[in-house]
């Protein structure tokens, strides 16, 4: 269990609960646990949605959708049952939000997940959990039972004659399954693939129905809303940038952790004043600004607030709030190798751009890093990343390719620095890892 | 093709394609609409009525109305009016250009040694949009190749995982024994059994493979696409009638078939063969085929010439002719049209006997005249494909009629028809079916006779599964249908045939297909393979002898002669081998069967690929039959009977209608591989250097054919140029008589036998050994 | 002086004769030259009758990929292919030669099959002395083209289970 981290300047509004023994029901009810889903049965679903777009809650799995604009796209009428899945399968590498909502506060998910449920009319939901998170699927699953048991989920919510279910389901272990086509397919009992878009989600989603699919983190979000009003949590962040945001502070820092801050926090204040700065009093080289597959930031770029819009504007993505900091003593090479490791390990092998290239470029940096590189093997790996930019069927592509195309726009003297069979500049006297490094291509 | 699940009812949309306006159905896939404007979007996932992929990323084009982003698959792109796309800029190359180099960091450059080196779909994208060069310099992943089954080969390396295969096997074929393991780079196809195929061994797989990853285990590394002729022709095996391109090689014997398949999607079959289409052509290249003729001297079968062979039965059947003997003429259900006709009309004419007759399958005079004066009533393949709803009553066609099958599951799945299956099995197209009424063994016929109107038989075919009201509720289902075609197995004859027709009448636009076993069933049947029918199913002045009559006559030591075509009367037409003892038997066969070896004289006749001529299939499609090539010391069963004909001192003219009708044979008797003229032949006439056709011409006697049996009367044009043509059921047979009795001896083959020429496939008895020892491996389990 | 004149040049034209004389000659003393080559000399370049080549392991380079016959322009080669097994390893890859035959009254020595040739397999050799009075001993067979397996395997050395059995069955 992750020890709590906190700051002054944070605003605790999702992570309200954290560390005060909230996956407890009642104590959940004390900290006005479920007032919000009681709000919301006595609302119009139009009136939900008006409010929730007006606290202009964007998604925060990565792709930053307005949330109220996305129920709005379910249809009214269907033929086929409404769903309302929640995306707990959080699996990109610098980013552990969600895992500290299911510990400390699953309550809230479940809340936020009938509220959706009931703003676009569906009457079940799904909480997929991450394959690898089997402690948090109890947590979750106990919370479940324990809301049931009190007759806030199944028949008759509340009084309120409406029967709503929500249930458990644990992933097997896929990256891609973060993807939302992807996770409905495998809640399906399929092969983790992406499906064909259009049909959207919202219109043709899970066995077929009209489906929401939410990240943790947003639904998390919902029920206060709902309790404080879209406008005061429109009012936390920037304009069009609605609320808070948990990010999650790794790498070369002093303080890592999860820390809510809100959306347009200045990241080089959040490097060094919330994450208590570089390790070791070194310096900073780069920075990760939201999960492993977002460009990244030179030390001189981080001047920047962490908003949706700002982010993109500087050239990168807010993505899911993970930041990794990375000192002068690591090797980009190293970083990008690693990086697309872990891409060719999850890629699902449905495209071949995606399938064949993020093994390519593994192979080939696994060479370069050990030394073999040559100096056209720098413009291959990024023509094999331009390749896979927006060419693969979801966004795993993307997402193995921008931080490889920016490393080696943003750090090329350093690859340059291994040619001609020179050892890594920043390998250490009997460094295992480096060592080992040429085997590792399987 | 692609665009029929799309295109009904559907408006025109209006949209530009590389600056060419196109007009397409609206919502049909991009791909197809510019395919069928003659813009080639490269693709490998994509595959016309499989589901979509958008896997493979060949396909991308621009799409600049609606502004799109990114670059669009246009094998998931809908067209809608307005639509704005390019499809040749260099964006769109440059991102082809990038997937092809991609593909190849991992694919094995072995195309001198691959068999689909030539018609290989990643060597064509490479020479059209890939680099030259390779930048990678990685070792390839690698894996041993597998043996799946004992005709299918997996390797694993070559594969560029588009799924096709898994689809087919999935969607066109419901068989469902390929999948997919592991994920990312170590993606693999596997079989869901395991280490093997727990399939229907069609091959479908091997076939819709863009590469060379899947091979088949009777062509593979044989030799190469472009080294063989390339012989479209009818498949041989049961009565549906596939086209299916042979590949054949000359070979030291005269030639040899390698390859079976449809790949240009002519035909009724589009792209489907089954395991005997795909691979039991290899009966024509067994060694212990005959091929040289036999002639029993003293007690044993003795080699001897052709000369002498034929001058042997002339002379004999001359004598028993003269001597006032009785004659047996027995036929085959796989000869072609002109051969039974031939047949008919030498038994007849020349040896003045109605003492013929041939393995019968169906009923199909009983169906001839239950349909007179409604030839629009007779279904054919292509409808089973694409009619709303279809009944198949009686046998299992997955088993014995692989096309049908395709047809209707297809019909199924790509076009929502709705399939009524009546069986007493639960045979495996219940799976597509709409509704299943299960009934006791044996009462199709009641089936036949309750849909007709008799309500009183609905006790003998109510079943716990189907009761008498869900019988009154189908038949209600049934008569509301719209174009309703009605398939039916040979467990309905004479009545049942005639109720079924009555039903059928009382349903708007109905119709009826009765369901034979060999590929020219239906044709021998149209040709008067009869003892009292004559072509066309015209009543004979005098009945002859039938199968059992010729049999008896036989065990009464009466039968002077027996003339045997392509028949095994020994094995499976009741006949005991002693009691020919002292009856003169010719037979004309590929290979010594049981019939063959008590034989006086054994003429080695060639197999249906070394012959030309027509195919009726059961559903009445007319095709044509082209000769793949010769098999040393063989003659066609057309050129034997002239032959046998002209040494009894007949003029053959009377025959084959010599110097009439034909001017140009389209290469068939030459074995000309294409479907063009034979010029030679054409200058040669035009000389006056050659008879304008050779008695050995069966095109000659087509035209009698065409001219003298109802039905046949179709164009010959479209019939020449490969295409389906029907043929009607206007015979006059409507005055059968009543009391005609018909003794059907059907097959029941499985896909894995095909009568007795299935005993003479090696892969088809490999096959069914293969799966026998897996079931007793799982019995022993 | 027009006589000196003549006599000068005629001098002059001996000279050079006489002087040619003298040098080592030019001319190829075939057939009755040294060597089994009969005083024979040939360019690398020269193309002559065709070898088929071996890898180094004695397994023939020719994986019977059709392309010589493909490009031949003179429709001279003629193949037959099959599938390598356990038992019968003929060549590297997975098929191989089972029959390959050059018509030499057809072939034009135009090299397009050794330049269309992926493995290397198919070369032109120095053979020349192809004539023959009977058409028919045109056409080489596989084992008249085959090149020797390479000595450092030593004499006899066998690669494939029939060529094995066949030789046990000889010495036995």
């Amino acid at each position: 269990m992750a020890d709590l981290v906190s700051h002054p300047d944070e605003v605790k509004v999702v992570s309200r609960r954290f560390g005060l023994g909230a996956a407890n029901l009642d104590r959940y009810l004390e900290l006005d646990g479920y007032k919000a889903v009681q709000k919301a049965l006595a609302m119009q679903s139009a009136d939900i949605i008006e409010e929730v777009k007006k606290s202009n809650l964007r998604g925060r799995g990565g792709a930053g959708f307005p949330t109220g604009l996305k129920w709005s796209f379910v249809p009214k009428e269907s033929a086929k049952p409404k769903y309302v899945l929640c995306n707990g399968d959080e699996s990109e590498p610098g980013t552990c939000k969600d895992r500290l909502i299911f510990e400390h506060d699953p309550h809230a998910v479940i809340e936020g997940a009938v509220i959706a449920g009931l703003a676009v009319g569906a009457r079940k939901a799904y909480i997929y959990v991450r394959g690898e998170y089997r402690y948090l699927s109890l947590i979750m699953q106990k919370a479940i039972a324990d809301a049931y048991g009190r007759g806030f989920l199944g028949k008759n919510i509340f009084g309120s004659g409406i029967d709503f279910d929500v249930f458990w389901h644990g992933g097997a272990g896929a990256y891609e399954v973060g993807e939302e086509s992807a996770l409905m397919e495998s809640l399906e009992g399929k092969r983790g693939i992406p499906r064909i878009r259009p049909p959207f989600p919202a219109v043709v989603g899970l066995w077929g129905g009209p489906t929401v699919i939410n990240n943790v983190e947003t639904l998390a979000s919902v029920p206060h809303i709902m309790l404080g009003g879209g406008e005061w949590f429109a009012n936390l962040g920037t304009p069009r940038n609605g609320g808070t945001r948990l990010f999650c502070l790794s790498g070369h820092m002093n303080r890592c952790g999860v820390y809510e801050l809100p959306l347009g926090y200045n990241l080089k204040k959040m490097i060094y004043e919330v994450g208590g700065g570089i390790t070791g009093g070194r310096s900073l080289k780069a920075v990760v600004p939201g999960g492993s597959s977002t460009p990244l930031f030179r030390a001189d770029e981080i001047d920047v607030a962490m908003d949706f819009d700002s982010v993109a504007k500087a050239g990168s993505m807010l993505g899911s709030g993970g930041v990794t900091a990375i000192d002068d003593q690591t090797c980009m090479v190293k970083f990008a190798l690693r990086i697309i490791k872990f891409y060719q390990h999850e890629s699902c092998g449905w495209c071949i751009p995606c399938r064949e290239g993020t093994d390519w470029i593994k192979k080939s940096l696994t060479r370069f890093h050990a030394g073999g590189g040559l100096r056209k093997d720098i413009d291959d790996v990024k023509y094999l990343a331009q390749n896979m930019l927006g060419r693969t069927f979801c966004p795993l592509g993307d997402a193995a390719a921008m931080p490889i195309i920016s490393i080696v726009d943003k750090f090329r003297d350093e690859f340059e620095a291994h040619l001609e069979g020179r050892p890594c500049p920043h390998a250490k006297e009997g460094d295992a890892a480096n060592a080992l490094l040429p085997m590792l291509a399987h | 093709m692609g665009t029929r699940g799309f295109g009904f009812g559907m408006a025109d949309a209006n949209i530009t394609v590389d600056g060419k306006k196109i007009t397409a159905p609206a919502g049909s896939l991009l791909i197809d609409a510019c395919k069928n404007a003659g813009i080639e979007i490269p693709s490998f996932c994509y595959y016309p009525n499989l589901s979509l992929q958008g896997a493979c990323r060949m396909c991308v084009v621009r799409v600049d109305a609606p502004k799109m982003p990114k670059l669009q698959t246009a094998c998931t792109t809908t067209i809608s009016d307005g639509m704005v796309v390019t499809t040749d800029s260099e964006e769109v190359k440059q991102s082809r250009k990038a997937v092809v180099e991609i593909l190849l960091g991992n694919h094995p450059l072995d195309c001198p040694v691959c068999d689909a080196g030539g018609q290989c779909e990643l060597q064509d994208m490479t020479f059209t949009y890939g680099a030259s060069e390779s930048r990678y310099v990685e070792p390839k992943n690698h894996k041993q190749e597998q043996q799946w089954s004992p005709v299918v080969f997996f390797d694993s390396p070559r594969c560029i995982l588009c799924y096709r295969c898994v689809r087919v096997c999935n969607e066109a074929m419901d068989v469902a024994a390929l999948g997919v393991e592991n994920r990312g780079v170590s993606s693999l196809i596997v079989p869901n059994g395991g280490d093997h195929l727990d399939c229907e061994e069609c091959g479908m797989c091997i076939d819709i493979c863009p590469v060379g990853a899947l091979t088949s285990g009777s062509y593979r590394y044989k030799t190469r696409p472009w080294e063989m002729n390339h012989v479209s022709t009818i498949c041989t095996h049961c009565g549906d009638g596939c086209k299916t391109t042979l590949g054949v090689r000359s070979s030291e014997a005269g030639m040899e078939i390698l390859r079976g398949d449809n790949r240009d999607k002519s035909g009724i079959n589009d792209d489907f063969l089954c395991i005997k289409g795909r691979y039991a052509f290899d009966f024509a290249n067994r060694e212990d085929r005959l091929r040289q003729p036999l002639v029993r001297k003293n007690g044993v079968l003795t080699a001897v010439t052709w000369e002498e062979a034929v001058t042997a039965v002339g002379d004999k059947f001359a004598e028993v002719k003269q001597s006032g003997g009785v004659f047996g003429v027995i036929g085959s259900p796989r000869s072609t049209n002109e051969e039974a006709y031939l047949l008919q009309k030498f038994a007849r004419s020349t040896l003045g006997t109605n003492n013929i007759d041939h393995q019968r399958t169906a009923d199909f005079p009983a169906f001839v005249s239950a349909l007179a004066g409604k030839p629009e009533m007779a279904g054919s393949m292509r409808d089973a494909y694409m009619v709303p709803a279809i009944l198949l009553l009686g046998g299992d066609a997955t088993d014995e009629h692989p096309l049908l099958a395709y047809q209707v599951r297809n019909n199924v799945r790509l076009h929502s028809a709705k399939l009524y299956v009546v069986n007493s099995q639960e045979i495996k197209l219940k799976r597509q079916a709409a509704e299943f009424a299960q009934i006791p063994a044996g009462t199709e016929s009641g089936v036949a006779a309750f849909l007709a109107g008799d309500d009183s038989a609905v006790a003998a075919i109510a079943t716990a599964i189907t009761s008498a009201d869900a019988w009154r509720a189908l038949r209600e289902t049934l008569r509301s249908a719209q174009n309703l075609l009605i398939a039916f197995s040979s467990d309905l004859q004479g009545d049942g045939i005639a109720n079924i027709a009555k039903f059928a009448g009382s349903v708007s636009g109905a119709k009826v297909i009765c369901l034979a076993d060999y590929a020219n069933s239906r044709g021998v049947a149209d040709m008067g393979l009869y003892p009292d029918l004559l072509p066309g199913y015209a009543s004979a002045a005098k009945a002859g002898l039938d199968l059992a009559g010729m049999s008896a006559a036989a065990q009464q030591g009466k039968l002077g002669a027996l003339l045997v075509v392509g028949a095994n009367p020994v094995y499976d037409l009741g006949f005991a081998a002693d009691s020919l003892n002292n009856t003169f038997v010719v037979v004309q066969d590929m290979f010594l069967t049981e019939t063959a070896a008590i034989a006086d004289v054994v003429l080695p006749s060639a197999s249906a690929y070394e012959t030309s001529g027509t195919f009726t299939n059961t559903s009445g499609d007319l095709q044509l039959v082209k000769k793949a090539g010769d098999l040393h010391g063989t003659k066609p069963d057309f050129e034997i009977i002239v032959r046998i004909a002209s040494a009894m001192g007949v003029d053959v003219s009377t025959l084959v209608p010599l110097g009439a009708g034909t001017t140009a044979d389209m290469g068939q008797s030459r074995g000309a591989q294409s479907g063009e003229a034979d010029r030679s032949a054409v200058y040669l006439q035009k000389q006056g250097l050659e008879a304008r056709v050779s008695p050995f011409d069966a095109a000659a006697l087509f035209d009698e054919i065409q001219r003298l049996v109802p039905g046949y009367d179709v164009s010959r044009m479209n019939l020449m140029a490969g295409n389906d043509v029907r043929t009607t059921t206007a015979g006059k047979a409507a005055a059968l008589p009543a009391s005609r009795g018909e003794s059907l001896r059907p097959a029941h083959d499985t896909l894995f036998s095909s009568g007795s020429l299935g005993r003479y496939s090696r892969v088809l008895n490999s096959v069914a050994e293969n799966r026998d020892s897996k079931l007793v491996e799982v019995a022993a389990d | 002086m027009s006589v000196v004149k003549d006599i000068a040049a005629v001098a002059k034209g001996m000279g050079i004769t006489f002087g040619e004389m003298f040098q080592p000659t030019i001319v190829e003393n075939y057939p009755d030259g040294p060597g089994p080559l009969k005083g024979a000399k040939f360019q690398e370049r020269f193309r002559g009758a065709h070898v088929l080549q071996r890898d180094e392991n004695g397994l023939e380079k020719c994986v019977a990929c059709f392309l010589c016959a493909a490009a031949c322009p003179c429709n001279c080669i003629y193949i037959e292919a099959d599938e390598n097994t356990e038992q019968n390893r003929v060549s590297g890859a997975e098929r191989y030669a089972k029959v390959y035959n050059i018509d030499y009254n057809r072939c034009i020595f135009c090299g397009y099959c050794v330049e269309a040739c992926p493995t290397d397999a198919i070369t032109h050799g120095h053979g020349f002395e192809l004539a023959s009075f009977n058409a028919t001993n045109l056409i080489y067979r596989k084992e008249q083209l085959l090149a020797i397996k390479p000595a450092q395997l030593g004499e006899g050395v066998t690669f494939n289970k029939a060529e094995m059995d066949r030789q046990g069955s000889t010495a036995g």
